[in-house]
């Protein structure tokens, strides 16, 4: 069964969401939702096993390797933790009206076919395939981000998918330049051309040029999905409006598939051009990413476009890593992965809490989360303190590596600017959550206990962060070195 | 068919590709843009049909088919019903005047032969001109998306871009693994069956076109 992994995994969602369609009842639904995701769970850390204990797992133009682990790793369990939130958390978007009775199960269906296409998108080793999996994660999350039909969502619907689908078209473009210089260097058009093994087992004889423009039009198209700036427009607005456990998947997982696409062609330029070539490109992307959410981080009113401009600067840094490269910068890009997925899925979920709440995503209006709702506003203090960067949580831990590697690598003005931006970012984001989180809460907002999935959810995701902060489990030490081997070529 | 016909008549059908995509952009009607979406499609359609005759790939003749009968026929339609629909003014609203953006799209077409004429050897592995004309095709589409003020020319920009692609990804050697394709033509359909659903509720709940709502910014 183990070797038939990579093709059951999206399976499992599949499955799940077309039971739902079948059913009525919203308990019913939140159980299935719940199973389903832990069953996603379980099999990927099964296949986590094995990849570390034999290698890669191939099926077909699926293969599941150590780099795909980290990615597969975070779906499943922000699938997990989404689900567990979305008990509590529907029976209150039922009471108050905002998803109506009928379109329930249409939620429920819609995130599992966006967990199955995000699955299919990490375990994709034909290209092709990949891409074909990453259009299919626009269009199931595109439904959900519009699902509530009010202006904004709309609105937001509307951008995400136009400007996603334009934005990784030029991904296809791209893969079908790396196809032309694969099939052009083994002189066959035998089926197995657009395997990422096959192409990246023979990086160094393809044409430096035409991977190079290849590699271009991946980045600018892939990065358009992953929110890397100047190609963000899509992101603050899809992930503002989308409904919070959708955010959470969004920031947490999706955007880092798209990232994990950047990854596959990074390995593959990294043969043909040489080390240098992809790496500054990805140090720019990272760089203007991070400057440019800096000061949107600052201004900002809206309590999730804050957390979206925030995914931004990650996705940079993410960036940063991978372009510094080498063993410690590769290595803590993707620590950087699971750290900010796991992170910013947590205050996505607090920002569902306190929007419920307040009835507004308004940071203005947010007062005394603390004095209302003590654990949520706790989980939003801790949330916050990770995101800027502070020991003793995760992101600091990843940053490190990153900022290692940069000095390492002789980066020192890159350096300086991300340091920079780094501090005005961490006073920005303190300011906000602390304004947030103290005073005297406002008289219209409602008082009240948490209800008890949403708090599960959180302090599940809490505790990760913070493990993860204090210590490095060796079973991930060992997935991560070993994708870096993988990356690194 | 001999290779440099087959090289030949690629360079035409480019050169076609090319007219259709000027009239997209010179067009000052909406239904006037979506034919010569149509019309494009039809010609992708053409050269995967030359291409199946020259390598002998059966597969490419499965994917003309489909281009012609998804990206000229249906695709249209739904657009045109969706106009029909909600009796938008038909006029294409400009952002920037249309002469001006020929002239960008001229600039456009001279620096994607600039880019693929730097390209050496791996030319070889792409029939005739198809990768100068695909990389245009796909920045043109860029072009109309930003200039248009239109839902539905957004549409149609999406689209050319993508014809762009399949242009090139067909002349590589022997074109994609059929099931890419078909998967890449699946995608394109639900995309734009979501686009249409989006649009019709945005017209129907606000009376407005969905490309004109702009309430989310900063």
């Amino acid at each position: 069964m183990i070797r038939h992994l990579p093709v059951l995994l999206p399976l499992v969602p599949v499955l799940t969401g077309l039971a739902m369609l079948a059913l009525r009842d919203p308990r019913a639904l939140a159980a299935v939702d719940v199973a389903g995701s832990l069953v996603i769970l379980v099999l990927t850390l099964l296949l986590a096993g094995t990849v570390i204990t034999s290698g890669p797992v191939a099926a077909g133009p699926f293969r599941a390797d150590a780099v795909a682990l980290p990615f597969l790793f975070l779906i499943g369990f922000l699938a997990v933790c989404a689900a567990i939130y979305t008990v509590g958390w529907m029976r209150e978007e039922l009471e108050t009206g905002k998803i109506k009775l009928g379109t329930v199960r249409h939620y429920y269906a819609l995130f599992h076919a966006f967990i199955a296409t995000m699955l299919l998108t990490v375990l994709a080793d034909n290209l092709g395939v990949l891409w074909i999996a990453m259009e299919g994660t626009t269009i199931t999350s595109a439904v959900l981000v519009g699902l509530r039909g009010h202006r904004g969502s709309l609105e937001a619907a509307w951008k995400y998918i136009i400007v996603t689908t334009i934005g990784i078209s030029f991904g296809l473009f791209g893969t079908v330049l790396v196809y032309a210089a694969a099939a052009h260097a083994r002189g066959d058009m035998s089926g197995d051309a657009m395997s990422w093994a096959v192409i990246a087992g023979m990086s160094k004889k393809l044409d430096p040029g035409i991977v190079r423009i290849g590699f271009l039009f991946v980045l600018v198209g892939y990065g358009t999905k992953a929110g890397l700036a100047p190609v963000h427009m899509w992101l603050p607005d899809a992930h503002s409006q989308a409904p919070s456990p959708v955010s959470a998947l969004l920031s947490g997982a999706l955007i880092k598939c798209a990232l994990f696409g950047i990854i596959r062609f990074h390995t593959i330029a990294r043969g043909a051009c040489g080390e240098a070539f992809s790496g500054r490109l990805l140090v720019l992307f990272g760089l203007v990413s991070v400057v440019v959410a800096t000061p949107l981080i600052i201004t900002q009113r809206d309590f999730k476009r804050l957390l979206g401009y925030h995914s931004v600067e990650h996705v940079g840094i993410v960036a940063l890593g991978l372009g510094f490269g080498g063993t410690v910068g590769t290595f803590g890009a993707l620590l950087h992965v699971i750290n900010h997925g796991v992170t910013k899925a947590l205050v996505f979920l607090v920002a569902g809490n306190a929007i419920g709440r307040y009835r507004t995503q308004d940071m203005h209006a947010i007062r005394g989360l603390l004095a209302i709702a003590p654990w949520t506003g706790t989980f939003l203090l801790m949330g916050a303190f990770s995101l800027a960067g502070t020991p003793p949580f995760s992101i600091f831990v990843s940053e490190l590596y990153v900022l290692r590697a940069g000095l390492g690598g002789g980066h020192f003005v890159a350096v300086a600017v991300f340091l920079l931006m780094t501090v005005i970012i961490f006073g920005g984001l303190i300011h906000h959550a602390g304004r947030m989180a103290f005073g005297s809460p406002s008289a219209s907002a409602k008082a009240g206990r948490d209800a008890g999935s949403t708090l599960g959810a959180m302090a599940l995701l809490a505790a990760v962060m913070v493990l993860l902060g204090v210590f490095l489990p060796s079973g991930l030490e060992r997935v991560l070195s070993r994708a870096t081997e993988v990356i690194l070529g | 068919m001999t290779p440099a016909l087959a090289h030949h008549l690629i360079d035409d059908v480019g050169a076609m590709l090319l007219f259709t995509m000027i009239l997209i952009l010179g067009a000052g009607q909406l239904y006037r843009a979506i034919y010569a979406v149509a019309a494009q499609s039809v010609f992708i359609g053409i050269a995967g049909g030359v291409l199946a005759t020259a390598t002998g790939n059966s597969d490419l003749w499965v994917i003309a088919g489909l281009t012609i009968v998804i990206k000229a026929v249906a695709l249209p339609w739904l657009m045109l019903r969706v106009i029909a629909r909600v009796g938008i003014r038909r006029e294409i609203e400009p952002v920037i005047p249309i002469s001006l953006t020929l002239a960008i799209a001229a600039a456009i077409i001279l620096l994607s032969f600039y880019l693929s004429a730097s390209l050496g050897t791996v030319r070889q592995a792409i029939t005739g001109n198809a990768l100068p004309v695909g990389i245009a095709l796909m920045l043109l589409g860029v072009l109309v998306m930003v200039s248009r003020r239109k839902a539905v020319t957004q549409m149609v920009g999406l689209f050319a871009s993508e014809n762009g692609i399949f242009f090139t990804a067909m002349a590589v050697s022997q074109g994609m693994p059929l099931i890419i394709e078909i998967g890449v033509i699946l995608d394109v359909i639900l995309g734009a069956l979501v686009m249409g659903i989006l649009m019709l509720r945005v017209r129907s709940s606000l009376d407005e076109d969905i490309a004109d709502l702009e309430q989310l910014k900063g």
